[in-house]
C-alpha cells in the first residue's frame, strides 16, 4: 500500500518537474524585485508617513533671551505642522517654549509608553534651538476611578504619576531640562472637580520630586503654575493663588521644587499696572515672588509658564489689538530689565491646531494656517531690536 | 455565461437547496450538537411558518416606517407646547445684543429672534448665557437656539445645524463712497489705513507680502483708521464688517468693495436633532430676507448708512 502511494507521489513529482515555467527566469526575477520594492516602499511609507527631516541645527537670534511662548502642540498630529510651528517660534525670536505632555496620552496602559509624538515635538524643538519646559498632567483611565474626571488623581497614585515623570526624564533628560508638575492645582476643575488641597498637592511633590531627582538630578522641577484668582476663602471653585502658595510652604513644599511656575495674565490692565492683592494683572507675579522670599526661598528662580493679553472684540477682559502688542512687548522688557529672579516669560498661546471659535483664538500669535498675526510680526521686530509703535 | 453561472440563474432554488437549505439554517449548538431545525421541517409546520412570516412582515414594516417616516422633532414639539422659543445669547455685544437701562435684552439679534418666533406664532424667550458657554447650552438642551453674533464653526457641524449667514463680520476693503477703487489691485501706489494689530492689519501685511503695492498706515484704534479714510489721509481702509457698518450708521460715507477678505459670518445655531426647527428657521429667514425685514433690522440698529453700497 505504502509502496504504491510512494510510486504515485514519484510519478506526480516527475510530471511536475517536466512542466515548463510559463515565464522566462528573467521575468520572474523582475516580478520578484518589483514585489520586494513594493513591500519595502509600503513599509517605508507606513513607518515614515508622519516624518519630516529635522533640518540643520538652528539657534534663536533675539535681543531678549527671556522671550517664550506656550506652544500647545499636544493635539497637533502632523509632523510638518509641528516643525513649522517651532520654526516660527524661533523666527519670532523666542528661545523658550512650554509644551504639554499628557500622561494619559503617553502611558495609555500601565507601563506601556507611546513616545512617538513627544519624540517629534522635542526633536524638532531642539533642532530649532528652543529650550523645552515640559508640563506633565492628565491622568490615564487606569490610574483613576471609573468615570472620574481626567484630572482626578488620588494620593495612592502619586507614585504612578512619578513613574511616568521618571520614564519621561529618562528618555529626554538630554533634551528637556525642566518639568512642571501639574497645572493650576488651585482650581477645582484642574483638581478633578474636588475641593482644592494645597497640602495634598505638596504630597504629590514630595512623591514625584525625589523620584525625578533620583533618575536625573540635573532636571529642574517646577511647581505651582497657579491660576491667578480672587475667589473668596471657602469658594468651591478655587483658592486665591497667594494663599495657596503660602499654604504650599506651610506644608513643606520648599524642599520639593527647584523653580516656581507662575501664571501672569494682564487681562484689561497695562503691564505696568502696580500689583495688588485684590487685582489680577501681570505684576501680580511680584506678589508671588514676595511670598517666596518671605518663606526663605528667595534663592530660587521663577518662570512665567502662562500669561499674556487677549484682543477678542467682545471678551470683557480683553484689550484692543494695539494694547495687546504694547503690553506684550513691555512684559518681555520688564522680565528682562527688572526681574532678575525670573528666567523667562512663556506666553499663552502660540497657535492652536484648529480654531476654537471663542476668545481663546485671540490669545494666539499665528493662525491655524500659520498666517502670522500682526502681534507676531511686531514681536519679531522687537526681538531684532527694530520695534517701533506707530 | 459559464456553466456555474447558468445553473445559478436558471435552476429553481429548491433544486439544489434541499440539502443546502438545511445546512443554511442548521446552527451549531454550544456543545457542538446541531440544532434540529431545517427549512423542510419548518415548512411541515404551517403555524410556525405563518408566525415567521408575520414576524418578518412586522420587522419589515417597522424598518420602513422608521426610516421613511417623518422624523420626530421633540425640540420643535416642546416649543409648540411651551409657546416659546428659547434663544441663548450673551447680551454684551452692542448693537447685536446688550441690556437696556431696565436690564432687558435689546439689539439686532433680540429683534431677529422675536421676528422669527413671531412667524411661528411663538414668543422668543431670551436666555442670557456667557458667550463661551452658548454652544454647550444648546447641546444639553438648555436653549433651542443660539443667536448672539455667533460665528459659523465647521468643526461643530456634526452636532450643530447652522442657518445661512444673516450678517458678514469679516474684514472688508473699504473706500470712500465716491472712490473709484474697486479692488486691491487699484490700490497700487496708494495707502490703506488699518487698526494696528487687528485682523485688517494682518491682512494688509499679507497682501503686501504677496506683492500688493500700497502703503500700510497703522493707527492705534479703529476710529483713528476710519478717520484717516474719511479725512482723505488714506485712500482705503481694512476693517471688520461690524465696525464698518457702525461707521456707516454714524453717517460716514464709505462703502465696502469686493468680498470679505476674512470671512466671519454670523449664523443662527440649532440642534442637529431638530429637523423641523431647522426647516422652519430656513423658511423664516428666507421670508424675512424677501420682505426686506433683515435690511430694516440692520438700519434700526446700525443706522441708515448712506452711500454704503
Amino acid at each position: 500500500m505504502i509502496g504504491r502511494f510512494t510510486s504515485y507521489l514519484r510519478r506526480k513529482s516527475d510530471a511536475f518537474n517536466r512542466i515548463t515555467p510559463p515565464w522566462p527566469p528573467r521575468a520572474v526575477e523582475l516580478v520578484g524585485a518589483l514585489l520586494l520594492c513594493t513591500v519595502f516602499g509600503l513599509t517605508y511609507r507606513s513607518y515614515f508617513r508622519n516624518w519630516v527631516p529635522l533640518g540643520p541645527q538652528r539657534t534663536v537670534a533675539t535681543i531678549n533671551p527671556k522671550m517664550g511662548v506656550h506652544t500647545r502642540l499636544t493635539d497637533e498630529p502632523d509632523a510638518a505642522k509641528i516643525k513649522r510651528s517651532l520654526e516660527m517660534v524661533r523666527e519670532m525670536g523666542a528661545p523658550w517654549i512650554v509644551e504639554y505632555f499628557p500622561w494619559a496620552y503617553y502611558e495609555p496602559k500601565r507601563g506601556q509608553y507611546e513616545w512617538s509624538h513627544p519624540d517629534l515635538v522635542i526633536d524638532h524643538a531642539n533642532r530649532q534651538g528652543l529650550t523645552v519646559i515640559a508640563r506633565l498632567g492628565y491622568v490615564p483611565e487606569w490610574a483613576r476611578p471609573e468615570d472620574s474626571h481626567h484630572l482626578y488623581l488620588e494620593e495612592e497614585n502619586y507614585a504612578a504619576f512619578g513613574r511616568y515623570a521618571v520614564e519621561f526624564v529618562r528618555r529626554y533628560r538630554d533634551k528637556v531640562g525642566y518639568l512642571i508638575i501639574w497645572n493650576e492645582p488651585n482650581l477645582s476643575l484642574e483638581w478633578g472637580f474636588r475641593p482644592v488641597d494645597p497640602a495634598s498637592y505638596v504630597k504629590m511633590l514630595k512623591v514625584v520630586y525625589p523620584m525625578v531627582k533620583a533618575a536625573a538630578p540635573e532636571v529642574q522641577v517646577l511647581a505651582g503654575a497657579l491660576a491667578p484668582t480672587l475667589d473668596p476663602p471657602g469658594s468651591e471653585w478655587s483658592m486665591n493663588d497667594l494663599d495657596y502658595l503660602q499654604r504650599m510652604y506651610d506644608a513643606g513644599a520648599a524642599g520639593y521644587f527647584d523653580i516656581l511656575a507662575v501664571h501672569a495674565y494682564g487681562l484689561g490692565f497695562d503691564a505696568d499696572e502696580p500689583a495688588g492683592e485684590s487685582v489680577i494683572n501681570f505684576r501680580r507675579a511680584e506678589l508671588l515672588r514676595e511670598i517666596m522670599v518671605r518663606n526663605g526661598d528667595g534663592g530660587k528662580k521663577a518662570m512665567i509658564t502662562e500669561g499674556g493679553w487677549n484682543d477678542h472684540p467682545r471678551w470683557t477682559r480683553a484689550v484692543r489689538p494695539a494694547g495687546r502688542i504694547l503690553n506684550t512687548v513691555r512684559a518681555y522688557e520688564i522680565a528682562h530689565a527688572e526681574w532678575p529672579w525670573l528666567e523667562n516669560v512663556c506666553l499663552w498661546v502660540f497657535r492652536f491646531p484648529w480654531d476654537q471659535k471663542s476668545y481663546q483664538d485671540y490669545f494666539t500669535f499665528v493662525d491655524t494656517d500659520f498666517e502670522p498675526k500682526a502681534i507676531y510680526l511686531e514681536l519679531q521686530r522687537y526681538a531684532q531690536g527694530r520695534f517701533e509703535a506707530p | 455565461m459559464n456553466e456555474e453561472g447558468g445553473r445559478a440563474e436558471n435552476d429553481p432554488p429548491a433544486a439544489e437547496s434541499a440539502d443546502g437549505g438545511r445546512q443554511w439554517l442548521a446552527a451549531e449548538g454550544p456543545g457542538g450538537r446541531r440544532t434540529a431545525f431545517s427549512l423542510r421541517r419548518g415548512l411541515a409546520r404551517p403555524r410556525l411558518w405563518i408566525a415567521v412570516c408575520i414576524a418578518a412582515l412586522a420587522v419589515g414594516a417597522w424598518l420602513i416606517l422608521r426610516s421613511g417616516g417623518a422624523p420626530v422633532d421633540n425640540i420643535w414639539l416642546k416649543m409648540q407646547e411651551r409657546g416659546s422659543w428659547r434663544v441663548g445669547m450673551d447680551p454684551s455685544f452692542p448693537p447685536f445684543e446688550t441690556l437696556d437701562a431696565e436690564g432687558a435684552p435689546v439689539g439686532y439679534d433680540v429683534d431677529l429672534a422675536r421676528q422669527i418666533a413671531a412667524q411661528w406664532g411663538l414668543e422668543a424667550e431670551i436666555v442670557a448665557i456667557g458667550f463661551d458657554s452658548l454652544l454647550d447650552a444648546l447641546l444639553v438642551g438648555r436653549v433651542d437656539a443660539v443667536i448672539s453674533a455667533f460665528p459659523y464653526n465647521a468643526r461643530m457641524t456634526k452636532d450643530v445645524h447652522y442657518s445661512p449667514p444673516y450678517f458678514e463680520a469679516g474684514v472688508r476693503l473699504v473706500v470712500g463712497a465716491e472712490s473709484a477703487y474697486e479692488e486691491i489691485a487699484d490700490l497700487d501706489g496708494g495707502t490703506v489705513a488699518v487698526e494696528w494689530g487687528s485682523r485688517g492689519d494682518a491682512i494688509a501685511r499679507r497682501l503686501q507680502r504677496e506683492g500688493a503695492g500700497f502703503t500700510r498706515l497703522p493707527f492705534g484704534s479703529g476710529q483713528e483708521a476710519i478717520g484717516a479714510l474719511v479725512s482723505g489721509a488714506s485712500g482705503a481702509l481694512l476693517i471688520d464688517g461690524v465696525a464698518l457698518r457702525l461707521a456707516q450708521g454714524e453717517g460716514k460715507r464709505m462703502r465696502a468693495v469686493g468680498a470679505a477678505l476674512d470671512e466671519d459670518p454670523y449664523v443662527v445655531a440649532v440642534s442637529i436633532k431638530a429637523p423641523a426647527l431647522q426647516s422652519a428657521l430656513l423658511q423664516a429667514l428666507a421670508t424675512l430676507e424677501e420682505e426686506g425685514e433683515l435690511g430694516l433690522l440692520e438700519e434700526r440698529w446700525f443706522g441708515q448708512g448712506e452711500g454704503r453700497e
